[in-house]
């Protein structure tokens, strides 16, 4: 198989970004007709940039395309559309009103702009073509109104409509239910014996051995390796997926954990689309300690920290602060008890990016008799507290009349960390802490972090950066499709048993 | 109230609809597109100031309807080119466009007739009716016209693949534009398609149903109209329902001001208010729910 002409090939696909990312750092990919190649690896790995790069969606900085053995260059997802390609998003672009059929006929309604769609002509070809992969979807149903699992295969249909011969599945499982996921496999199946290629992105282990041929793994922008499945172990591809250097040094001494501060006991929680993201999760976090949550982004790490912290609500299950019940209470009230968060998303949750350093420095506070009195604002001494959090953080400003989104990603990041430390919190939150943060910032903070717990608080971090939960967490879980795989030591774990666990495999 | 009455207040109303429904007829279109504009009362103002001046010079209120769209057609491509392809606010431009028109109308009919805030346009510019009866009723061609039009909006919207096309970037631009849709294309064509309308409304106004120009020629029908086309669910056949209860209570308003034994039981301002609250209940009672396209008003940019 090595030998022939790969139907596709990636060369040398270098991509920065504006602000200066490398997400890509020169990668191969061959792609054989017939096959199902898995694409492995973790969150940021840069999977999904390079799709988006062969889909037509972005531009490589560098490198070619080859299509049959011929130069390829895609201006939009049209032209790749139009050259057999087709891609179905982790998010899906179906417009959620119109019906099925609608969706995917689109662009391709035939005859004159003017005329009437042909309607009963379109319903036969469908009709056919799911008769061919032997599946049913409602054809005259608005999207909105269907499952997940269904959207995804109209979002399949749709391309299949179009005569695509590669089809592009980008973590197709993450928002299934395990049999949703049994019977995308079986539909995939049955496009791969019509002849159909398909490039499966993906970093759960036991799919890509499932369901794949040959899996190339990608890390932090570069290809690790490629290796033919019945050749692969789980183990081997962990290995190859999680196997870095580490990179920042931590301080931090050994320290026995005092009282239990946080306490969660069987919690169960919804996502957006009503799927259950958090499934029955136990755990403690103690004065003193740094519980950290690890595992692969949309494991349902977001909604057990917005169940935990009062933004989304508890379905089943109690969440304790020192032994108070909390669900149910506001963001407020979790405040007055002590708790701070550091919210995941910065830009749209930390901060009002239009609102001077000072307003956000005391977001959240603002009704405290320090700051106000009377019902106004006393910007004396606001000002004054902002200072002393400028000075003690470190943080770079041009002043603290000037808009927040003129701080750089990382002092924007410290002015949270400083102002959510600054409402004297017996237990910090901390989601993605150092996302998108420089290296100097993100040691201070996370030698922060380890401060805090030194100073006997109690900490919670949840990060995708695998770095990030083994250096500064005393005690952490994997979480994997809304449950913990396991908690562990970070010494006492090897990085093969983490990549498993990360890919779903129990420890 | 006799027989003649009521035909009268009939007529009244199916020619006073017309105006507000081609105008919600359009603004539907370029909503379903996703681009807003609040800019119709000015268009319909321009229009209806420069449909005379071409009606007068063709000699022919046909032409003057042209020119109307020709000028509701100019207006649109400023709107178009400013919120589609400049991703500009789609608000600030319409507030312009109204503000043109108010201030542009009057001192064009002083610089151009030399009369100050009003022109009769001669019967040679005007547009001759379909029917007419001895009390001075009569039933203008284009109420046909617009019953048409409207009919032609829903069949496009709903049956065509231009229709899907536009409901699609007005919906979900995002999906449209990985299909391969030129967003910016369809959207500019929907403005396009709904100034051309509200151009050939503002003309109607002065050329055919009230044969005059005045200063304030549109009377706020700009606006009632963006209210029928929300009330209408942003359906051209239920704009049609919508313009039609606008022009009966606007009508019945003006025939109980007319008759002092009726305004002295019933204030006026109560009757004023009707339309506008027979609309929201008969409208929102058939149609239901209804909820604008989820872009609507969103300049989009690629990623």
């Amino acid at each position: 198989m090595e030998e022939e002409t790969p139907l596709l090939e990636m060369r040398n696909i270098v991509k920065v970004y504006s602000d200066g990312t490398k997400a890509l750092k020169g990668v191969d990919i061959k792609v054989y007709k017939g096959e199902i190649l898995g694409l492995l690896g973790e969150n940021g790995a840069g999977k999904t940039t390079l799709m988006k790069i062969l889909f037509g969606m972005l531009k490589p900085t560098k490198g070619t395309i080859l299509l049959n053995g011929k130069e390829v260059r895609f201006k939009s997802p049209a032209d790749a559309l139009a050259n057999g390609i087709g891609m179905v998003h982790q998010h899906f672009t179906l417009v959620e009103v119109f019906n099925a059929l609608e969706n995917i006929i689109l662009r391709m309604e035939g005859h004159g702009l003017l005329s009437k769609i042909d309607v009963d002509n379109a319903r036969k070809k469908l009709q056919k073509l799911m008769d061919d992969l032997n599946f049913q979807v409602p054809l005259d149903v608005p999207v909105e109104n269907l499952p997940v699992g269904v959207q995804q295969r109209i979002e399949i249909l749709k391309m299949l409509y179009r005569d695509v011969d590669i089809l592009i599945l980008d973590e197709p499982t993450a928002v299934l239910t395990p049999i949703e996921v049994k019977e995308l496999f079986d539909v995939l199946k049955k496009l791969k014996s019509q002849g159909k290629t398909i490039i499966f992105i993906s970093h759960k282990l036991n799919e890509v051995m499932e369901i794949t041929d040959r899996v190339t793994v990608i890390r932090r922008g570069e290809v690790i390796g490629t290796v033919k499945t019945p050749e692969a172990t789980p183990q081997l591809l962990a290995r190859m997926m999680v196997g870095r250097d580490v990179v920042l040094r931590i301080e931090k001494p050994p320290k026995e954990p005092g009282e239990v501060i946080l306490h969660v006991e069987d919690l169960w929680v919804k996502g957006d689309r009503g799927e259950e993201a958090v499934r029955g999760v136990s755990f403690d976090v103690r004065a003193g300690e740094i519980f950290g949550i690890a595992g692969v982004e949309g494991n349902g790490q977001s909604e057990l920290i917005e169940a935990i912290t009062g933004l989304r609500r508890v379905e089943k299950g109690k969440v304790k602060v020192n032994n108070v019940e909390i669900t149910g209470k506001k963001p407020k009230e979790l405040y007055e008890m002590g708790i701070a968060h550091i919210p995941e998303d910065r830009t749209h949750m930390g901060l009002i990016l239009d609102m001077t350093v000072m307003e956000n420095a005391i977001l959240g506070m603002q009704w405290r008799k320090e700051f106000s009195r009377a019902g106004l604002m006393d910007w004396k001494s606001v000002e004054r507290h902002t200072k002393h959090l400028i000075e003690e953080f470190d943080i770079t400003a041009p002043g603290v009349r000037s808009p927040v989104k003129s701080l750089s990603g990382g002092n924007q990041q410290k002015l949270i960390v400083a102002r959510e430390v600054s409402k004297k919190p017996e237990l910090i939150i901390a989601s993605q802490p150092t996302r998108g943060v420089d290296v100097a910032s993100t040691e201070y903070i996370r030698n922060y972090l380890v401060r805090l717990r030194n100073e006997n608080k109690a900490v919670l971090l949840v990060s995708a950066d695998l770095d990030e939960v083994l250096q500064l967490s005393d005690r952490m879980a994997i979480m994997y499709e809304g449950q913990f795989m396991g908690v562990v030591k970070p010494d006492e774990v090897t990085e093969e048993q983490i990549g498993l666990m990360m890919g779903g495999v129990k420890a | 109230m006799n027989e003649t009455m009521i035909v009268g207040l009939l007529l009244g109303s199916l020619a006073a609809m017309v105006p507000i429904v081609l105008t919600s007829v359009g603004a539907t279109i370029s909503e379903r597109a996703g681009v807003v504009n609040i800019g119709y009362e000015g268009i319909l103002m321009l229009s209806a100031f420069f449909g005379t001046i071409f009606a007068e010079m063709a000699h022919n209120g046909w032409v003057g309807l042209l020119g109307g769209a020709l000028t509701g057609l100019a207006l649109g491509v400023v709107h178009g080119v400013i919120t589609v392809y400049l991703k500009g606010d789609h608000v600030i431009p319409g507030i312009g466009l109204n503000l043109i028109g108010y201030g542009g109308v009057a001192f064009g009919i002083l610089a151009y007739w030399g009369t100050a805030g009003q022109h009769q346009v001669p019967s040679y510019a005007q547009i001759s009716p379909l029917w007419m009866d001895a009390f001075g009723n009569s039933l203008s061609p284009m109420v046909p016209i617009t019953f048409f039009i409207a009919l032609l909006a829903w069949w496009m919207l709903f049956k065509t693949p231009l229709g899907l096309r536009i409901r699609s970037v007005g919906e979900n631009p995002e999906a449209a534009d990985a299909l391969g849709i030129n967003v910016e294309l369809y959207r500019f064509t929907a403005v396009l398609i709904a100034s051309a309308l509200s151009g050939v409304a503002g003309a109607y106004l002065s050329v055919d149903w009230l044969g005059t120009v005045t200063k304030t020629i549109a009377a706020g029908r700009g606006f009632i109209a963006l209210a029928n086309m929300v009330f209408s669910g942003w359906n051209p056949l239920m704009a049609l329902v919508g313009g039609f209860i606008f022009g009966f209570f606007d009508n019945l308003a003006i025939y109980i001001q007319n008759n002092p034994w009726l305004a002295g039981a019933i204030p006026w301002q109560f009757i004023a208010t009707l339309p506008y609250v027979v609309t929201l209940i008969v409208v929102a009672g058939i149609i239901g729910r209804a909820r604008p396209p989820k872009w609507d008003g969103i300049p989009y940019k690629r990623e």
